[in-house]
């Protein structure tokens, strides 16, 4: 066991906020070791990112105050001077955050801020100089081009790119510890495959030590050595990857590692479902057209988010559809639910061709085919008690009105999970997963015969995630519900699904009975995208890698 | 149960607001001072804000004194020396009652500002609606129209409408105004200040459209009607009421400044602003025909200004405080899911 | 770029032309009572009013009647029969005391806006914020005309602080050009200040949120340079298009201040023109004063290209 380079010891901080005092860290205390990899885990509101920052001297806001002790190589850094702190951050302790496109300054080149930061802590260096380091920095994280690329905007680079830049800043000046905060969150699965692989590469050749803060037991199965547990602003738990993974005594970690949605365990079976396809979609194309300038509009300047798409759908089946952001997936699901209109291709809804229909003859079509939606907190109408957003579709197709409408509303209500009483509140005073159920409450007020549900757990909490998806599955059961599951979370996808499509650039690659997809890809790129899923299993995790290193 | 809306939250802001609330009363008691206008001038001065007294007198502390000398002098403030008749003396050759036209005045200031904003605010937000909504060429149209509205400045389009409105009437198809009509600097104010209010409006709807809650009302089949006033427009309402208060401020502004310039409010009415355009002849032997009128404008203007502000902060506070996740809090508030 | 600006250029010409369309039928369509007669002005005689309306083409289709008046305006061709002079002459008498005016403000509110919002930003929340703060919210608050004629009755002719008279051209005496101008630009600065600073503080406020201020200090920079280089500077941009904005309302301010104060400029020819109620010099000046500041507003546009490299950039990279 080396000696602590970074020690905490019962770390607290508290914001005064509108509604009162929020305790969000609460006598945090751990070590980590140097060379080592250190997985903070919990989920939103555990005080985990707060924590990371307090450390970095990062949390001085008026309306925040914080206790307790951290020091790095026996050095005080929480009482330090400004001056102190500022030598430590960047130079000793490197940071990297969550979503690249924000935490660069839009207006000045990458390259520049490389340089600035380098600069800032060696003063003494020349300005070519530290332009060479930055550039050698940039190459370090495999960034192709490096001296061109740093010439460029942060804009200018893809989602994957800009992370390896914000990484290459941090490490530029070589600091003992980094400090990662979900730093792969905003990044689609094949590019957070890529950027573990880097982190993994960087830890091994300079022995850094790593504090990785994330939601995700699948990269903490990746990546780490040794993982903390946290819930409100509490450590639960603590140990090795093995201990926590396989013997975890909390109840908290238990709950959290039960949640989990496995890719590689089956869902379990279901009965068998109903015959003829509900849903019928044949050649389905939606292209947006880009404006270019005042007078032509070339052919070449459309963006073509659903390029020829056929699946069709059977009653009582779920079909998921999974891709990554810019696959397609969410206008394709929008497109047949007519919400925005095909370009050509052909819409078939109990055999009947709904592409094309004008908003009044689809309106009695809607009340059989709803959406669910992603955001909780967009989805709703912040203006509008949920009683009345529930209420709305039945009054808008007259179905019942006064006492009748309410009595509907609140059973409504108590078949998703919610408190009838609960009526007249606003949405923002619902948690998110509440939030989402007051949404499928709403699709399902017209007692539709199909859903499409967009993305429905992903921005839940891992342990809610569970809760809703069971929901959803109970509601088929009980009321024969035909679904269309979009989602990016090939795990997700397949606990749910009978069948799977997958998408990629506006086109279905592979579609089929969703454990073959899932245990037998036959495309290039199901491939790629079923390999790059990280597994929630230390002993896993190391044997895929061991078989896919070179 | 009762659940705490969104306004009731932003009322609770506001009423933690002092000074926000120390200028809406100095502004109601203003509204007060002007409303009591016709009784002041029918129980205390006995006189009309347009009557003449040039070549009266008027009985102070025991003798008579003229209310305009010979040599044109006006008299000065008598305070409560005659009753309250001119309490703050004449308003210059014409021998007018000053409290009572600055009564009056404010109340033609006040309705110009208000009406003009309102009507401008109505406008505005019809077009920026129907613009952010159905975008396509409906969208271009209404845009490009307030475009170049937009494009002119405020000032100079306003004073070629005033100028060609005040000496020569309007006359649009069916409707006909004279020259003296108080509607004229009303619908003027009005047509300068839409475009300022419209853009933003359209943008606002332009974001809010794309919130699912708008995508879930489509889906439910709501049409373009209920959409627009059942989703968007409670959506709306804060930035309205912000814009139409700190509205309000600017257009009195403005329209004082026209009035002065002699191209806003015409005789016979009186506003502020023409109170000081006629007193700025008289400025170095009278000067509190200058300085009155003008300093009620700067209180009136400054307490709107204050409460509009107010009014901001509570309905859209930005929190200074970065906590991670928000969501983490309302996690605890809420029941348990 | 190029394409950006030949669209900025194109744009501005199709506004310019309904701006001159607009200017049409504010003097000659929508008045009730006959444009001739309000040609004429205060001095009317019948013949005037007929001579008027010949050399106007007032009895032509009104296509015919825009194009003459377009043509009087910008071939120099106007006279106000008020004055009986040449429109366009008198105004470009005016041009040096209003650009001087102009300019030397904006110059004073710049400078000042931007210190005050920066401070008020820095130190948000305490007891300078406020001060600021409420010093912001009174300049917006006064009416410029008014505060004019306080400025010249107290600081003038009461206490004789700064000497009355008219404009004093720069290249005859400098000391005395800035004396008389002295007051001007405080008159006329004092409400922009109020707004900029406001604007200043708002952006700054907002930007000290984003997630690359953050950045910044994780990368250990000092806090001078998180505000100066970061924070400050990304809340410039809106303030230049901001500034563009502004420039008609100078104008407005500037006929009102060159009145009370007898600067002989544009303003002061349109002040006296308003009070005569004398039509063709308001035409002129409200036609040159709205293209100037069309054009000035399309130069800012292509400037905020270069400062802002997403817009530069934006038709090109995909």
């Amino acid at each position: 066991m080396s000696a602590a380079l970074l020690s905490v010891r019962d770390l607290r901080v508290r914001f005064a906020t509108d509604g009162g005092h929020v305790q969000a860290v609460d006598g945090v205390s751990f070590d980590l070791a140097a060379g080592e990899v250190l997985a903070v885990v919990g989920e939103s509101g555990s005080g985990k990112s707060v924590t990371a920052g307090t450390i970095m001297g990062l949390t001085h806001s008026p309306n925040a105050r914080i206790e307790g002790s951290v020091r790095l190589d026996g050095r005080k850094l929480l009482d330090a001077d400004e001056a102190e702190l500022r030598r430590v951050r960047g130079d000793r302790i490197g940071m990297v955050f969550q979503d690249p496109m924000t935490s660069f300054n839009p207006v000045y080149r990458i390259g520049d801020q490389l340089v600035e930061a380098i600069r800032a802590h060696r003063p003494g260096l020349g300005r070519d100089a530290a332009r060479d380091l930055a550039v050698e920095s940039l190459d370090a994280v495999g960034l192709p081009e490096a001296r061109r690329r740093a010439e460029r905007y942060p804009h200018e680079f893809s989602g994957g790119m800009r992370q390896r830049a914000m990484i290459a800043m941090a490490l530029a000046l070589e600091p003992e510890v980094l400090i990662a905060d979900e730093p792969t969150t905003a990044l689609d699965v094949t590019v957070q495959a890529q950027i573990l692989a880097l982190l993994r590469r960087l830890h091994r050749e300079r022995g850094l030590a790593t504090i990785l803060i994330t939601h995700d037991l699948g990269v903490v199965a990746e990546v780490a050595d040794r993982a903390l547990v946290m819930h409100e602003g509490r450590i639960v738990e603590r140990g090795s990857l093995e201990e926590v993974f396989y013997s975890p005594k909390d109840p908290y970690t238990r709950k959290l590692l039960g949640a989990v949605v496995r890719l590689d365990r089956a869902a379990p079976l279901r009965p068998a479902r109903g015959t003829g396809p509900l849903l019928e979609v044949a050649g389905l194309v939606k292209h947006f057209p880009l404006k270019r300038g005042l007078l032509t509009e070339r052919k070449a300047d459309r963006v073509r988010a659903v390029d020829g798409v056929s699946f069709s759908v059977a009653r009582g089946e779920t079909l998921g559809l999974v891709g990554e952001s810019g696959s397609g997936k969410s206008t394709l699901a929008r497109t047949v639910l007519q919400l925005l209109a095909p370009t050509s291709g052909s819409v078939r809804f109990e055999g009947r061709e709904i592409a094309g229909l004008s908003r009044r003859q689809m309106r009695p079509l809607r009340a059989e085919m709803q959406m669910v939606f992603q955001d909780p907190y967009a989805s709703l109408n912040p203006r509008k008690r949920i009683g009345q957003i529930v209420a709305e579709p039945l009054r808008l197709h007259g179905r019942a009105t006064g006492a009748e409408l309410r009595r509907q509303v609140e059973e409504l209500l108590e078949r998703v999970g919610l408190a009838p009483e609960h009526y007249d509140r606003f949405p923002h005073e619902f948690s998110g997963g509440q939030r989402q159920r007051v949404g499928i409450a709403r699709a399902l007020s017209l007692r539709p015969k199909l859903i499409v549900a967009d993305e429905p757990v992903s921005a839940l909490d891992v342990s809610i995630r569970a809760q809703i998806l069971a929901l959803l599955a109970d509601l088929q059961e009980e009321l024969g519900l035909t679904y269309v599951f979009v989602a990016h979370d090939i795990g997700v996808v397949r606990h749910v699904a009978d069948r799977i499509a997958v998408m990629h650039e506006g086109r279905i690659v592979e579609q089929g009975p969703a454990d073959r997809v899932c245990e037998r890809p036959s495309d290039p790129y199901t491939k790629s995208l079923l390999a790059a899923v990280p597994v929630p299993d230390p002993r896993e995790s190391r044997a895929r890698r061991a078989s896919s290193d070179t | 149960m009762e659940g705490r809306s969104p306004w009731y939250l932003a009322y609770r802001r506001l009423r933690r607001n002092r000074v926000a609330l120390a200028f809406g009363a100095l502004f109601l008691a203003i509204v007060l001072f002007v409303l009591a206008a016709p009784l002041w001038a029918s129980r205390v001065a006995d006189t009309g804000p347009n009557e003449t007294h040039t070549t009266e007198r008027v009985e102070v502390g025991g003798e008579q004194r003229e209310v305009v000398n010979r040599e044109g002098r006006p008299i000065g403030p008598l305070w409560l020396g005659a009753g309250g008749k001119f309490f703050l003396g004449a308003d210059g050759r014409l021998g007018r009652d000053e409290m009572v036209r600055l009564m009056y005045g404010g109340r033609t200031s006040l309705l110009v500002g208000f009406l003009s904003t309102l009507i401008a605010t109505l406008l505005a937000t019809t077009l920026g609606l129907l613009a952010g909504y159905y975008r396509g060429w409906a969208d271009t149209v209404i845009s490009r129209s307030l475009d170049v509205i937009w494009a002119f400045p405020v000032t100079l389009l306003a004073i070629a409408l005033g100028l060609a409105l005040a000496t020569g009437g309007l006359q649009i198809g069916p409707l006909e105004l004279s020259s003296g009509s108080i509607w004229i600097p009303i619908l003027i104010i009005a047509f300068v200040y839409t475009p300022y209010m419209a853009r933003p409006i359209r943008g606002e709807v332009l974001a809010l459209r794309e919130k699912e809650f708008v995508e879930a009302a489509v889906a439910q089949g709501a049409g373009p009607l209920r959409v627009m006033f059942g989703e968007l427009l409670p959506n709306l309402l804060s930035t309205l009421i912000v814009f139409f208060t700190l509205g309000v401020a600017q257009n009195m502004l403005l329209e004082s400044m026209l009035s002065f310039l002699g191209v806003g409010v015409q005789a016979p009415n009186t506003s502020w602003g023409t109170m000081i355009g006629d007193g700025f002849e008289l400025i170095s032997t009278a000067p509190l025909l200058t300085v009155v009128p003008g300093t009620m404008i700067l209180l009136t203007v400054l307490a709107i200004n204050i409460v509009g502000d107010g009014l901001r902060d509570a309905l859209d506070p930005k929190s200074k405080v970065r906590i991670e996740a928000r969501t983490g809090i309302a996690e605890r508030k809420g029941t348990a899911v | 770029m190029a394409r950006f600006v030949a669209k900025r250029i194109v744009g501005a010409a199709v506004v310019l032309f309904a701006i001159s369309v607009i200017v049409f039928l504010i003097f000659n369509v929508i008045p009730s009572s006959d444009p001739a007669q309000n040609l004429a002005g205060k001095n009317a005689t019948p013949t005037l009013v007929a001579s008027i309306t010949e050399e106007w083409g007032l009895d032509e289709p009104l296509p015919q009647q825009y194009l003459t008046m377009m043509r009087k305006i910008f071939t120099g061709d106007l006279i106000s029969y008020e004055g009986r002079e040449d429109v366009n002459e008198r105004i470009l008498e005016g041009v040096p005391a209003t650009f001087s005016l102009c300019i030397g403000a904006a110059l004073i509110w710049m400078f000042f806006g931007i210190l005050f919002g920066y401070l008020s930003a820095v130190r948000a929340g305490g007891l300078l914020d406020r001060a600021l703060t409420m010093v912001a919210v009174t300049g917006i608050s006064i009416p410029v005309f008014w505060l004019a004629a306080i400025f010249l009755n107290y600081l003038t002719y009461q206490l004789e602080l700064f000497p009355s008279g008219t404009y004093v051209p720069l290249t005859e005496n400098p000391a005395e050009w800035a004396n008389h101008l002295f007051l001007p630009w405080v008159t006329l600065a004092i409400g922009f200040i109020g707004i900029y600073s406001r604007v200043l503080r708002s952006n700054m406020l907002d930007a000290m949120n984003e997630d690359y201020v953050r950045t910044a200090r994780a990368k250990g920079l000092s806090e001078h340079r998180v505000m100066s280089r970061h924070v400050l500077r990304n809340s410039l941009v809106p303030i230049v298009t901001l500034f563009g904005l502004d420039f008609g309302a100078l104008l407005g301010g500037a006929i009102v201040v060159e009145g009370v104060f007898n600067l002989d400029g544009i303003g002061l020819y349109t002040f006296e023109s308003l009070v005569n109620q004398d039509l063709p010099p308001v035409m002129a000046v409200v036609v040159f004063g709205a293209f100037f500041i069309v054009l000035f507003n399309a130069l800012v546009d292509i400037a905020y290209a270069f400062l802002d490299p997403r817009v530069k950039l934006g038709e090109a990279a995909r």
